[in-house]
């Protein structure tokens, strides 16, 4: 159907053509690392509570529906809430590089503070609790902090991009993808901060001409591997 | 799912707007309203003949088509105002560079969108005449360059929740983001050392990008006067 716009070519990981049998391959992946509890579900050991229960643990990357707009909702929660306190910590250490580090990441906190009340509002009652984190020296190491917001950023940007797809309700999808763009901005600044300009060709603001979408099995396999959440 | 409540989301009602401006439109009365703003004229007349399926509310393929055309003309118009740009713009150091890196990209997004609407069994529109008036020169590139970026987010938001193609989404949730990516270097390069809110900023609407429909579109780009024929 698309030649340059393609699923195979944006998808490289299979975001998008995860079927419900991947899904299911994926639970059980999940319960061999982890355990259930009533009140989240644990991959890799951690508590991941953007994830309900392991009967839910899974978008739906075929069927779409209102009850997977909510988990959708959550998991876009619970990195929300994940990079608010990333940068709200790195503020309260103030260990930035420059002036203009400091200024990115008091904006940012302000932007992701806002995408987890507005997702919390949509959600109301089935908005999942914020996990704990620790993000170690990556708030505390100007250097570190540069490069871990820069991955943060990129992997938001291919997270939102790889679930707007998924959701059912248009006017979830409008949210979501309000909220994308925005983390698109936030990649493209921290990059240009990190390159000290446009840069060389694998730093730029804009890498490449279209982003890649993340599945959510990515994106879970690379925040559970940072460690950054502690518990529920 | 009775807690999803858009008004939380949608600060300025931009979301509802550009969701119900076009689609409860006929295309009788968007034209009619297109005509008596005034500047629209111009560009409503250009768009006519390229977007067929405006007026369906509901999502459909011809929608789809009509969606992909609208793209098509807002990159082919970025992509043309930055290769101008790189070769008259009088263009030096990172601004030079910035015009050419981002020519690349929206051309990539042309051949694209061109392909996809061929693809989808459609007549691909060709490539309009541009008149930037010198707005993408010397000390005005960046300015201009700044207000088309941010028009091509607000764009792609607006049309995001109006495909049906799952396919197409994923496309456009690709393509909007290095828009904004786009957006957040020109205004880095604008002001640098500024603190970065307001009207001029990396995120010009703050927390939230701003959807606007295919009627705002298209009479900002209209008054614009940057198509000057087809």
């Amino acid at each position: 159907l698309l030649d340059h716009i393609k699923l195979e070519t944006l998808d490289t990981d299979g975001a998008l053509r995860e079927s419900a049998e991947a899904a299911g391959l994926d639970r059980s992946a999940f319960l061999k690392r982890g355990a259930v509890t009533g009140a989240g579900f644990i991959a890799g050991g951690v508590l991941f509570s953007g994830l309900a229960s392991p009967a839910q643990a899974a978008i739906s990357t075929r069927n779409r529906s209102k009850r997977n707009d909510v988990k959708i909702a959550n998991y876009a929660l619970t990195l929300e809430y994940l990079e608010a306190d990333f940068y709200r910590q790195a503020v309260k250490n103030g260990a930035f590089a420059n002036e203009q580090y400091r200024v990115f990441a008091a904006l940012t906190f302000e932007h992701e503070a806002a995408h987890v009340k507005a997702l919390r509002s949509l959600l109301g009652k089935a908005a999942v609790k914020s996990p704990t984190f620790d993000f170690g020296d990556t708030v505390t190491d100007p250097q570190k902090f540069g490069a871990t917001a820069q991955v943060l950023e990129d992997t938001g940007v291919a997270a939102y991009a790889g679930q707007g797809p998924n959701i059912l309700q248009k006017p979830v999808v409008q949210a979501a993808l309000s909220i994308h763009s925005v983390e698109a901005r936030h990649a493209a600044w921290i990059r240009y901060l990190n390159t000290g300009g446009l840069g060389e060709t694998n730093r730029l603001p804009a890498p490449k001409a279209f982003d890649t979408p993340l599945s959510e099995k990515a994106v879970l396999s690379a925040v559970t591997k940072t460690g950054f959440i502690t518990g529920s | 799912m009775s807690h999803l409540d858009l008004n939380d989301v949608d600060v300025d009602g931009a979301v509802r707007e550009a969701e119900e401006a076009v689609a409860t439109d006929t295309r009788a009365t968007f034209f009619r309203k297109a005509a008596i703003t005034g500047g629209t004229i111009g560009s409503a007349a250009f768009f006519g003949g390229m977007l067929p399926g405006i007026a369906e509310a509901a999502p459909s393929k011809k929608q789809d088509i009509a969606i992909l055309k609208y793209a098509l003309t807002l990159e082919y118009l970025e992509a043309a105002f930055y290769k101008e740009a790189a070769r008259d713009g009088g263009l030096t150091g990172q601004q030079l560079e910035a015009a050419r890196l981002l020519n690349t990209d929206e051309q990539t997004h042309v051949t694209a969108l061109r392909s996809t609407i061929r693809q989808l069994g459609s007549r691909v529109p060709s490539e309009p005449n541009f008149d930037f008036k010198g707005t993408n020169k010397g000390d005005k590139f960046l300015g201009t360059a700044f207000v088309l970026e941010n028009v091509g987010v607000r764009a792609y938001l607006g049309q995001a929740g109006r495909l049906k193609s799952k396919a197409l989404l994923a496309a456009a949730a690709s393509i909007v983001t290095v828009e904004a990516r786009h957006a957040a270097a020109i205004a880095l390069l604008l002001n640098p050392g500024a603190f970065q809110t307001g009207s001029k900023s990396i995120s010009p609407s703050g927390s939230f990008d701003r959807a606007s429909s295919m009627k705002k579109i298209l009479g900002e780009v209209g008054d614009t006067g940057f198509i000057t024929g087809s």
